[in-house]
C-alpha cells in the first residue's frame, strides 16, 4: 500500500474494502455532523466523549462473550445515557459530573473485563482508534442500519429538537415533551457514537462529532444551511482521510481528524478575514 | 356581552413558603387588552404562569374558554412570550423565518412536517408584524425592537386567541416601545386577540389598553374609562405614597406620530 500515490486513487475505487470504507465513513460523517451540531448548540459536546469512553466497557464485553462488540457497545452506551439522565433528574449530579461518573464506570468495567480475559490485543486496538479500511459487511450493515435510523428520527423530529435546543423553557410552555425529547436525542447520540467507533475509534469520535459543526457555525448561515455545511465538511474530512490513509498507509482516524481540524481553522480564518 | 375567556375565582398561588397571589377573582373577556402592573416581586409573572398551568394553584378555580384548567387541553389557543425570550445565544444559527416557523409546532402533533399552509402562516405573520424585510436575517444580528417583534411573531403564528406578554419592552428606546404598543393595538383590533401584557409603562397602559390589572399579592382590575382615576387603583398595589400624574389628553401627545 505504501508504494501508491495520489494517481492510484481512481484504481482504489474498484476495491471492495475501499468501497466499504467510503460508504461506512460517509454514513458516519453525515450523521455525526448533524447530531454533533445539535450537541454543540446544546452545549453538551462532552456527553459525546463520555458516552464514547463508556462504550469501551461494551466493546470489551462483546469481545469476551463472542458477540459483535458494536452491539454490546450500543447496549452499554444506551444504559450510560439513561444513567446520566437519571442522575440529572434525581439531582444526584450535575450534567458534567454525571458524564464523568458514567465515563469512569464504563472505562473501568472495560479494564476489568480485559484483565479477566487476558487481553484482546489488536482487535480491541481497532475499536479504540478505528479501523475503517478493515470494515466488513456485518459492521457495514450495523453502521447503515444505525445511520439510517438516526437520520430518519432526526429528519422527523429536528424541529422539535431545534426548539428545545434553542429555548427549553419556551418549548416546555408550548407543551413539548422536553424531557422525553432530550432523552431520545441522547439515545441518538449513543447510536451515532457506536456507528462511528469502527470508523474513527472511540477516542477520537468526539472530534468528528464536533469539528464539522463548529466549522459550519463560523460561516454564520441559516440553520438549514449550517446543517448542510457541517455535513459537507464532515464528508470531505472523511473521504480525504480514508483516501490518504489508503494511499500512504497511515492511521485513517488521525488524518480524518486532522483534515476536520484544518477545515475548522480555515472556516474560522475565513470568518475573521472575510 | 363579551364572551369570557379566562374566569378566575378565589385564586391563591404559593411558591415555596410564600403566598404570591391571594384570593384573586377576575374575568377576562374575548378582545380585552389588559395591562398588568405592580411592583417587582408582586406576583405578576407567577399569575401568568398559573394561568398557563405551569404553576399549580393552591386554592380557587381557573376556567379557560369555559373549561376548568385541570381538564383544559387546547393550549395552542394561548401563547406566551417570556421576559427572557430575547436573551439568547447571539451565535445561534437561526434566521427570523426559521425561528418563527418553530411556533407552528403543535404539542399533540410532534414530528409533523411543516406544510405549505404553515409557511404561508409564517410569511403572513412576518408581514403583519412588519418584519418581512428581515425574514432571512440571523436572529443574533437584530436590534432590541426587532427581536421583540420576532418573538411576538413566533407566538402569533399559531393564531392564538390569547397572548400573554411578560415585560416585552424592557431595555428598548421609547420610540420602539410606542411602535410595539401600536402593533399590539392593531392585533387586538384587527384579529380580536385577547392580550395580557405585563408592563411598567403606566402611560402606555392607560392610553392603549382596555383594562388595567394591578397585582401585588392581591389582584385589582378595572376598566380603563374616562371616569377611572388611575391614581386610586394604583395606590392599592404601590401604596398610599404613590402618585401617578396622568391626564387623558397626554395620550394624544404620546402617540401623535401615528
Amino acid at each position: 500500500m505504501n508504494e501508491l500515490s495520489l494517481f492510484d486513487l481512481p484504481r482504489l475505487f474498484s476495491y471492495q474494502f475501499f468501497q466499504h470504507a467510503l460508504l461506512g465513513g460517509t454514513i458516519a460523517a453525515l450523521v455525526c455532523a448533524w447530531v454533533g451540531l445539535f450537541l454543540i448548540l446544546r452545549k453538551e459536546a462532552m456527553i459525546g466523549d463520555g458516552i464514547a469512553h463508556t462504550a469501551f466497557g461494551g466493546i470489551a464485553l462483546g469481545l469476551l462473550l463472542g458477540i459483535n462488540p458494536l452491539l454490546s457497545a450500543l447496549a452499554v452506551s444506551i444504559l450510560a445515557v439513561l444513567g446520566i439522565s437519571y442522575m440529572r433528574k434525581k439531582e444526584m449530579a450535575q450534567s458534567d459530573a454525571a458524564i464523568a461518573v458514567m465515563l469512569a464506570l464504563g472505562f473501568s468495567a472495560g479494564l476489568i473485563i480485559i484483565s479477566l480475559a487476558g487481553g484482546f490485543n489488536v482487535e480491541l486496538f481497532s475499536y479504540l482508534f478505528g479501523s475503517i479500511l478493515t470494515i466488513d459487511r456485518s459492521d457495514l450493515l450495523i453502521v447503515a442500519v444505525l445511520g439510517i435510523s438516526t437520520a430518519l428520527f432526526l429528519g422527523m423530529f429536528y424541529k422539535e429538537i431545534l426548539s428545545i435546543t434553542f429555548d427549553e423553557e419556551a418549548s416546555r410552555l408550548m407543551g413539548l415533551p422536553v424531557t422525553t425529547l432530550s432523552l431520545a436525542f441522547n439515545v441518538l447520540v449513543a447510536l451515532t457514537i457506536v456507528l462511528s467507533i469502527k470508523v474513527i475509534g472511540m477516542i477520537l469520535v468526539v472530534a468528528i462529532l464536533v469539528l464539522p459543526g463548529l466549522a459550519a457555525l463560523q460561516l454564520k448561515l441559516s440553520f438549514k444551511r449550517t446543517v448542510c455545511a457541517a455535513m459537507g465538511f464532515g464528508v470531505f474530512s472523511m473521504v480525504t482521510g480514508i483516501s490518504l490513509s489508503a494511499i500512504y498507509d497511515v492511521a485513517a482516524s488521525g488524518i480524518i481528524v486532522f483534515t476536520a481540524a484544518g477545515v475548522f481553522l480555515f472556516a474560522a480564518a475565513y470568518r475573521r478575514l472575510g | 356581552m363579551k364572551t369570557p375567556v379566562i374566569e378566575v375565582k378565589d385564586l391563591s398561588v404559593r411558591r415555596g413558603n410564600e403566598m404570591v397571589i391571594k384570593d384573586a377573582t377576575f374575568t377576562i373577556s374575548r378582545g380585552d387588552y389588559v395591562g398588568i402592573v405592580g411592583p417587582n416581586g408582586g406576583g405578576k409573572t407567577s399569575l401568568l404562569l398559573t394561568l398557563l398551568g405551569i404553576i399549580p394553584l393552591e386554592r380557587g378555580t381557573i376556567r379557560l374558554f369555559g373549561k376548568d384548567i385541570s381538564s383544559f387541553s387546547q393550549w395552542e389557543r394561548i401563547a406566551y412570550v417570556s421576559q427572557d425570550a430575547t436573551n439568547f445565544d447571539v451565535n445561534f444559527p437561526l434566521t427570523v423565518r426559521e425561528l418563527v416557523s418553530l411556533g407552528r409546532i403543535r404539542r399533540n402533533l410532534i414530528g409533523r412536517k411543516l406544510r405549505k399552509d404553515d409557511w404561508n402562516a409564517v410569511d403572513e405573520t412576518l408581514r403583519f408584524m412588519g418584519i418581512e424585510n428581515i425574514a432571512h436575517r440571523r436572529i443574533g444580528e437584530l436590534s432590541g425592537g426587532q427581536k421583540q417583534r420576532v418573538f411576538v411573531a413566533k407566538a402569533l403564528v399559531r393564531n392564538p386567541d390569547i397572548i400573554f406578554l411578560d415585560e416585552p419592552v424592557t431595555g428598548v428606546d421609547a420610540e420602539t416601545q410606542e411602535k410595539f404598543y401600536k402593533k399590539l393595538s392593531d392585533l387586538n383590533i384587527t384579529r380580536g386577540t385577547t392580550i395580557m401584557i405585563v408592563s411598567h409603562d403606566l402611560a402606555a397602559v392607560f392610553c392603549r389598553m382596555s383594562k388595567v390589572m394591578c397585582v401585588n399579592r392581591e389582584v385589582h382590575m378595572a376598566d380603563i374609562t374616562e371616569e377611572l382615576e388611575p391614581d386610586e387603583i394604583l395606590k392599592k398595589v404601590y401604596g398610599e405614597h404613590f402618585h401617578f400624574v396622568f391626564h387623558r389628553h397626554q395620550c394624544s401627545g404620546v402617540f401623535e406620530h401615528e
